[in-house]
Parts: C-alpha cells; sequence; structure tokens
C-alpha cells in the first residue's frame, strides 16, 4: 500500500486498466524501456550517418560557416608558409664553434675576430682604373657616357621571399614603379636585386658585394647609384647636378657639423648614395666591409660603433655606422674624395615632408630637389615588408601612399592626368585631349607648376 | 485536466497518435536528407554544392580581411562616387579621343626636330617602349603583389639588355574601358605622347621573360605595324577566339595603328554595349564561351571581318614564343637545360611563358592556385638563371629562391666573358657616332 498513487495522481480509479506502475510487471517495464531506448538510439544513429553523409561530422559541433573560412584560411596559409620557406638551414657563423669551444678561456676582441674570419669582398685589384679605361677604348660601343651624360645605373633590391605584411610587396611594387618612371625620364639603368650574393654579408650590408660586382662587370658604367626599397621620388624633374661631382667618388647625403664634430650616427644615409666606378671606390668597398660578416664580428663591431658614435643604440654593426666610423677615424685617407651632399635631398627623411606636399604643390615647383620639393622621400624605419617598424603602420602606409602619388602626378601629367588627391588612386584628366598632341608637348616643362 | 475532458483512452489514442506521427515526421526528415545528400532536391542543389558555393563565399573574406586591414584608409570623398560614368547606351558611338589624321606627318616632323631622340637606335632596331600594369590598389590575394614585383623585376632584366624603355601602369585613364580594355586608351595615350617611340610592346602583367639572350627579329616586321603571336589559318579560316594572343604584342607608331585602335575600341565600354558585343563575338567566333566582349576575341573579329583593310599590315607570329602559353611550357623547363641554349625563342626555349588563367593578384583563377604560384617561380628563376650567369651565379634549383656561385671571383673580371654574352651583347651596343 505504502507505493500506490506515488507519481501518480489523477483519476486511477476510473479506468479499468492498470494504472499504477507498480501493478505493471517490471519486466515489462523494462522491457519498454528498453525498446524506447533502442529505437532512440537506432534513430540517432541513423541520423548520424545521414548528416555525416551530407555535411560532414566535424562541423556538427559549431557553426559551419566559420569553419569552411577556417579551412580556405588555412590553406591560403599553408601555401604562403610554403612559398616563403626554403628547406636550407640559415648559414653558420664561421666562428661559432671557436667561440663557443674557447669563450671561457679567451674573450674574442673585434680585432681577433676579424682576423680569424678573414673576411674578404673578393680577390684584390689595384689596376682597375687602367684596366677599365682598356676596356672602354677597346669598345666603342659601349661608352661611359651618353648624349655627354656620364652613365648611372641605379641599384636596388628586396628580399626573395614575399613580405611577411602582405601590403609591404604592394609598396615594393609602387617603389619600383616610380624607379622605373624616375630612371626612364633621366636615361638611367636599373638593376633590381633579389638574389643573397654573400650569405656573410647579408641584410643591409648586401650592398656592398652587389656594388663591387656590378661595378667590375660594367665598366661602362661611370656611377652605381644605390638606392633603398623604402625611398621614393618625389622630383621628376631634377637632374643630379654631376659636374659638380667631378673631383669626388662617393656622393652621400649628411651634415659635416654632425659627422665631424658630433660623430653622430645619423650623421650620414646610406639609403641613396654614388659611388664611381674607379679603384677608390673598390678600396673604399674594402675598407669598410670588415665589420659586415654576420656573427660574431658584426655583434662585436656594433659594441665599437656604440661606444664611439653619438645617439647611437646598442645593436650588431650597421652599414651606416660603420661607413661614418670610418670615414671619421680615416678622415684624411678618404674625405677628399666624398661629397657630403646637403644642398638638395639625395636623401629626405619623410616625417618632416610628408605633411608638406599639398603646401608644396601650391607654391613651389618640381626641379628644385630641396626642400621647397624634394627629391627623395625615404621611408626609413617605416619597414612595411617586415612584421613591425618604429613607427605606426597607418601612418607609415598612409605617407607612403601619399609620395607615391606626389612623384606619380608629375609623370602623369605628361599624358593630361593627375591624381584626384594625394591619397586617392583614382585620376582625372587635367588637360583635354587634342588633335595635336605635339604642340602640347613642345611647350610641357616637366619644371612647370602643377596644378591638381 | 485533459483527460477529464476527453476521457482516459480518448487520451490514449491521442497520445498514441501523436507518437505515431512524431515517428511518421521523424522518418520523413531523413529521408529528405537522404534524398538531398545523394540526388539533390533541385534548384536548392546539393550539400556538396552548397559547400563549394560557401567555400566560394568565404575564399575572398580572408583575404579582403588582410587587404582591409592594411589597406590606408582614403578620405571619403563624395566625387568618387559621382564620377562613375553613366552605361553607355547602344546608340552613342565610343570615341578613344578627337581624331587625328596625320599623325605621321606630324611625327615626322617631331623627330626631324629632336634628333636626340631617334626613333631607331642603329640601322635596324628601332626605339621599343615595353607597356605593363596593374591596378593600384593592393592585391585581394596576400601573394599577389609579390609576383606582380617579381614580374616586374623579370621584365626590368629583359629590357636592360635589350635597351628597351619599360612604362608600368597603374592608372585606370578610362573608367569606361575598365578591366582588359584599359590597355587601348593608355597605348593611344602613350603613342601620341613618345613620337620618339617607333614600336610599342604591350604585355600582361602574368607574362614572364624565359629566354633573356633572344632578341626579337626587327627586320622581319619592318612591312608591318602590329604583331601578334597567332595562326593565320586560326583566325582567318577557323575564326577562333584565341587564334592570335593580345596578352604580348608589339605596335607601330603610325597612323595605321591609331584608326586600328579607333575601330578595335566600339566593342569595349562597359555595360549594354560591351554584353551585346559579347554575344555577337560568341556567335561569330569559334569556341568561344558565353561572356562580355574581350579585346583579343573583337581583334580576332575585326581581323576576320575587315581582312582587306587590316591583314596587309599584321603578322601573326608562330616561328617563336612571343606569347608561349604556360600550361605547355613549364613542365619542360628542366629538359629544356639539358638539351637546349637560351637564344632560341620558341618551343626549346621560350621567349615568353605567359600564365594566363592564373590570376595571382584577383580571386582565384581558373587553375588551382599552388600549381600557378609554384609554377611561376620556377619560370620567373629559369629567366632569373640566364641574368644571374652574367655574374657568376645561378639558382640552386628551379624551384628555390637561394643562388650559388658558378664562377669565381678573380682580378682580371674584364677578361671574363659571361657564357651567354648578355653584359655586352651586340643588340645593346650604341651606334658609334663619329664625333
Amino acid at each position: 500500500m505504502g507505493h500506490e498513487g506515488v507519481g501518480f495522481k489523477s483519476g486511477s480509479t476510473r479506468s479499468g486498466l492498470p494504472t499504477t506502475r507498480s501493478r505493471v510487471p517490471r519486466g515489462r517495464q523494462i522491457q519498454k524501456t528498453f525498446n524506447n531506448v533502442k529505437i532512440t538510439v537506432l534513430c540517432g544513429f541513423v541520423t548520424l550517418l545521414v548528416l555525416r553523409g551530407t555535411i560532414g561530422v566535424g562541423n556538427l559541433t559549431g557553426s559551419t560557416l566559420e569553419s569552411e573560412d577556417q579551412r580556405v584560411v588555412e590553406d591560403i596559409d599553408r601555401i604562403l608558409r610554403e612559398i616563403r620557406t626554403d628547406s636550407e638551414p640559415e648559414p653558420q657563423d664561421p666562428l661559432s664553434s671557436l667561440y663557443f669551444v674557447n669563450s671561457t678561456a679567451h674573450n674574442w676582441t673585434y680585432a681577433e675576430a676579424v682576423e680569424a674570419v678573414n673576411y674578404s669582398l673578393g680577390p684584390k685589384i689595384s689596376d682597375w682604373d687602367q684596366q677599365r679605361q682598356v676596356w672602354l677604348s677597346q669598345n666603342p660601343n659601349f661608352p661611359n657616357q651618353l648624349l655627354g651624360k656620364h652613365r648611372i645605373l641605379l641599384v636596388t633590391g628586396s628580399p626573395p621571399n614575399p613580405c611577411d605584411n602582405a601590403i609591404g610587396d604592394h609598396y615594393l611594387l609602387k617603389s619600383t614603379k616610380n624607379k622605373i618612371d624616375y630612371c626612364r625620364l633621366h636615361g638611367i639603368e636599373i638593376v633590381y636585386n633579389m638574389a643573397h650574393l654573400d650569405k656573410e654579408l647579408a641584410g643591409y650590408w648586401a650592398k656592398l658585394p652587389l656594388i663591387r660586382k656590378l661595378m667590375l662587370s660594367h665598366p661602362e658604367i661611370e656611377w652605381i647609384w644605390w638606392m633603398d626599397s623604402d625611398a621614393f621620388f618625389t622630383d621628376m624633374a631634377f637632374e643630379l647636378p654631376l659636374e659638380k661631382y667631378k673631383n669626388h667618388n662617393l656622393i652621400i647625403h649628411g651634415y659635416p657639423d654632425l659627422l665631424f664634430e658630433q660623430h653622430s650616427w645619423i650623421a650620414l644615409n646610406t639609403g641613396s648614395f654614388l659611388f664611381r666606378n674607379c679603384q677608390w671606390s673598390l678600396d673604399l668597398l674594402d675598407a669598410w666591409a670588415p665589420m659586415g660578416p654576420k656573427g660574431i664580428v658584426r655583434e662585436l663591431a656594433g659594441k665599437i660603433l656604440t661606444a664611439n658614435l653619438k645617439g647611437r643604440p646598442a645593436f650588431e654593426a650597421d652599414d651606416q655606422s660603420a661607413l661614418i666610423y670610418l670615414l671619421t677615424s680615416q678622415q684624411d685617407k678618404w674625405m677628399s674624395k666624398v661629397y657630403v651632399e646637403n644642398s638638395y635631398y639625395l636623401h629626405g627623411f619623410w616625417a618632416g615632408l610628408v605633411d608638406k606636399y599639398e603646401e608644396m604643390i601650391e607654391q613651389n615647383h618640381p626641379g628644385l630637389g630641396d626642400e621647397r620639393w624634394p627629391f627623395v622621400t625615404h621611408f626609413v624605419g617605416c619597414k612595411p615588408c617586415g612584421s613591425y617598424g618604429d613607427y605606426p603602420v597607418e601612418r607609415c602606409l598612409n605617407s607612403m601612399e601619399r609620395a607615391f602619388n606626389f612623384g606619380d602626378n608629375q609623370v602623369l601629367r605628361l599624358y593630361g592626368f593627375a591624381h584626384k588627391g594625394l591619397v586617392s588612386p583614382k585620376i582625372k584628366r587635367v588637360q583635354d585631349q587634342t588633335s595635336d598632341p605635339l604642340q602640347v608637348k613642345e611647350k610641357l616643362d616637366m619644371a612647370a607648376r602643377i596644378t591638381m | 485536466m485533459l483527460e477529464r475532458c476527453i476521457g482516459e483512452r480518448r487520451l490514449r489514442q491521442i497520445q498514441r497518435g501523436v507518437q505515431n506521427m512524431k515517428l511518421t515526421f521523424l522518418c520523413l526528415l531523413l529521408t529528405l536528407l537522404v534524398l538531398r545528400g545523394t540526388i539533390g532536391a533541385g534548384k536548392y542543389g546539393t550539400p556538396q554544392q552548397d559547400f563549394i558555393e560557401l567555400r566560394q563565399r568565404f575564399i575572398s573574406h580572408p583575404h579582403r580581411a588582410l587587404a582591409e586591414q592594411n589597406q590606408p584608409e582614403p578620405k571619403p570623398k563624395k566625387s568618387d562616387k559621382d564620377d562613375e560614368p553613366p552605361l553607355r547606351s547602344l546608340n552613342d558611338p565610343y570615341s578613344l579621343g578627337p581624331k587625328i589624321s596625320d599623325w605621321d606627318s606630324q611625327r615626322a616632323d617631331w623627330i626631324r626636330r629632336h634628333p636626340e631622340r631617334p626613333n631607331f637606335l642603329t640601322k635596324t632596331k628601332p626605339r621599343v617602349l615595353l607597356v605593363t600594369g596593374s591596378s593600384p590598389k593592393p592585391c585581394e590575394n596576400p601573394v599577389g603583389d609579390h609576383y606582380l614585383l617579381k614580374s616586374i623585376k623579370n621584365k626590368i632584366d629583359y629590357c636592360r639588355v635589350h635597351n628597351i624603355e619599360i612604362f608600368y601602369n597603374m592608372a585606370l585613364l578610362d573608367a569606361e574601358m575598365a578591366g582588359f580594355w584599359a590597355k587601348l586608351p593608355l597605348i593611344r595615350a602613350l603613342l601620341l605622347a613618345h613620337p620618339e617611340v617607333e614600336f610599342l610592346w604591350w604585355m600582361d602583367s602574368d607574362a614572364m621573360f624565359t629566354d633573356m639572350a633572344f632578341e626579337l627579329p626587327w627586320e622581319r616586321y619592318a612591312p608591318y605595324n602590329l604583331v601578334m603571336h597567332g595562326w593565320d589559318e586560326m583566325v582567318y579560316k577557323d575564326k577562333n577566339w584565341i587564334g592570335l594572343n593580345t596578352g604580348s604584342f608589339l605596335l607601330r607608331n603610325c597612323q595605321w595603328s591609331l584608326d586600328l585602335l579607333d575601330a578595335w575600341a566600339p566593342m569595349g565600354p562597359k555595360g549594354p554595349v560591351r554584353t551585346e558585343a559579347g554575344k555577337i563575338l560568341t556567335k561569330t567566333l569559334k569556341d568561344r564561351p558565353v561572356f562580355e566582349a574581350d579585346d583579343q576575341s573583337a581583334m580576332v573579329y575585326l581581323l576576320v571581318t575587315q581582312k582587306e583593310k587590316w591583314a596587309n599590315k599584321v603578322y601573326l607570329e608562330s616561328a617563336y614564343y612571343l606569347h608561349g602559353y604556360w600550361g605547355i611550357l613549364v613542365d619542360r623547363y628542366e629538359e629544356m637545360i639539358e638539351n637546349y641554349h637560351p637564344g632560341l625563342g620558341d618551343h626549346r626555349w621560350p621567349l615568353v611563358t605567359h600564365f594566363v588563367g592564373c590570376k595571382p593578384c584577383g580571386k582565384f583563377g581558373d587553375y588551382p592556385v599552388e600549381r600557378c604560384l609554384k609554377q611561376m617561380d620556377r619560370a620567373f628563376n629559369f629567366g632569373d638563371n640566364q641574368i644571374l650567369q652574367m655574374y657568376g651565379f645561378t639558382h640552386k634549383s628551379l624551384a628555390s629562391r637561394r643562388v650559388r656561385r658558378v664562377r669565381n671571383e678573380t682580378s682580371n673580371p674584364l677578361e671574363v666573358k659571361d657564357e651567354l654574352g648578355l653584359l655586352h651583347p651586340d643588340f645593346k651596343a650604341v651606334q658609334h657616332h663619329a664625333s
């Protein structure tokens, strides 16, 4: 009697059917439950099978749309990773074994390290000027002058793998177009390097073996002009005043007081400079290179440079600091042939220039090359290709776009167009088409004011 | 309470009915699912198709996200939207610019007045301007810009060795002629602005030079004004839409060319004009799929329908690969290296390998991305090796970005000649004027 009515309250007395649970035999109860469970399991199983056949069981958990997205992104990432990596290991520091073995017994000095590495850009050449003269006289159809102007070779480059930041490649492309435009207008050849010619002198030092190689391969070239990939031409009308440099072999932007009095590590800029193709330049390259080899040499050299140059942070030796150190410590040997140029922006630090472009357009005109209309706007520290630079990414990218368009307007002007604004990729017509285009061309002056 | 209304028996009947219905419904659902999974449900498509559609919809998403994240925000200008040109109606004829009828004499006058910029560099070698380009906006595909960069480096190298100038276009000169038609207004503007240029060489951004030693046979083209890769029979007899290729062609700077551009342009303007023209082209040309008019089909159509007017000045070149379809070339590079040498320009060592259909910059093209990108790397290295050998280096393999030395440094660099003679080739020599 105790269990009767438990869990069963309504009208149990009305029907004649067994209504209390306790009246139904236990076995039957269990059987029923079991049947229910069987059916449930069977249905569940069939459902799973069907769903698996259609949209995949992995997608049953969580949103299906997200996982498609995820899979596509993973696909692209995988392809990108494969493209970016090369299966070869990084080149070893030639001294690393010695260093670690003897580190307890011996502290390497820079001089010892240099001697141990014994790096050389190549076999010593002492008669390059004569070799070159002979060659030029034997090859009159490859003269070192064209239309009275010495031949210049602009050299630039970037690493062979895709940028860590995809937008970096886009600005490398725009920077290359910018250089192609300037060089076409001024009859300059371009070499775009993507190869690591010397694994020891990797990074910013890579320009040294490259410059030497190009000098020796192209005796018809009088000037080798190195330009960083993050430097843009912003004055398309400006012509280098080569006559000024008749008696010099290295033209580099900088400030003599910062160089000689303060020994500042930014007294000169090696992002845009010219080397004459001559023996003196080969010698300078040989004297410049020793601080470059990767590893312990570069590290120890970095310490010396930080100790001797004003304002230099502590990091491994870079080519710019090394050159400043070389020129200041061996002034008598080199400085007579070095022209420290600051009458125009052979290199123009971007931060002080990019916001003034509109003002320049209003007040000045191309062809000046200086602070009124900078020749080169150099995005030092932006590093759009790498993962992080010294400045906020957006400011850098926005400014690079402006600099590019500022220069591009001077090219588009030749065809009657201009950008709609310094940030806009769209263009508008600024000069109507005519059936007498050459009359217009005759009157066109690259140094005339720009109207936007 | 329900039981009080209906009665116990009734209630149980209803309960059983409901349970049966539940079972029926469940079975029906399962049946539908299974049917859908196997034979599809009509217009809704199979889940497989759903999958593909979803994939496609979201494929652009990650790239767009990257691009949007990184692209500088241009200041929104109302004028941008207003400047979208209204779609041209079919009755409104399009013109590339004011009609010029005396271009040959205008040009001759100019050249006479400016002897410092002659249109011929030597007796046989014309001044050539290579024209290529890409969009001013970052690619939707994150590696697209990297391949555009490699492609332009490749062109810079060929043109430096062959003394050819380059114009890299990033401007849309005429919004109506967007897409593949954008080259027409550009070519016209360049021809008129550069009278000193004798030949304009248009080359797509997805085409790469793979024979650095091959100099174009300029004397062969003296009687012609337009040189394209193609076959006479395929164009004039078969009317095949791929009988010629407008991805790499030469156009002489003369009145005939301006007239040709004017005759070529009408099918181009975006909108109903282009769509209707596309239908005509698909009807007339062999094997052409249904899509809006493209410049290549329009060129075939023009040559076929106005043969007497144009064909005598058009040379369809098939002796070497002025355009070489990548599909039949890229797997044979190792074989070519083993058996042949640069300078041939043809099937043995193609001048140009053209990655038609790959579209590395945009959304996915007609071929699998991986194959396209890997093969573009190989083609690039294949060409780059010929440049690097000038300086004593080569790529470690056709797939590797790394290089290794193949010629030691020497203290007498001028006595060493590079194997292919590309450092100081004849075709780069300046005409030696007696001073």
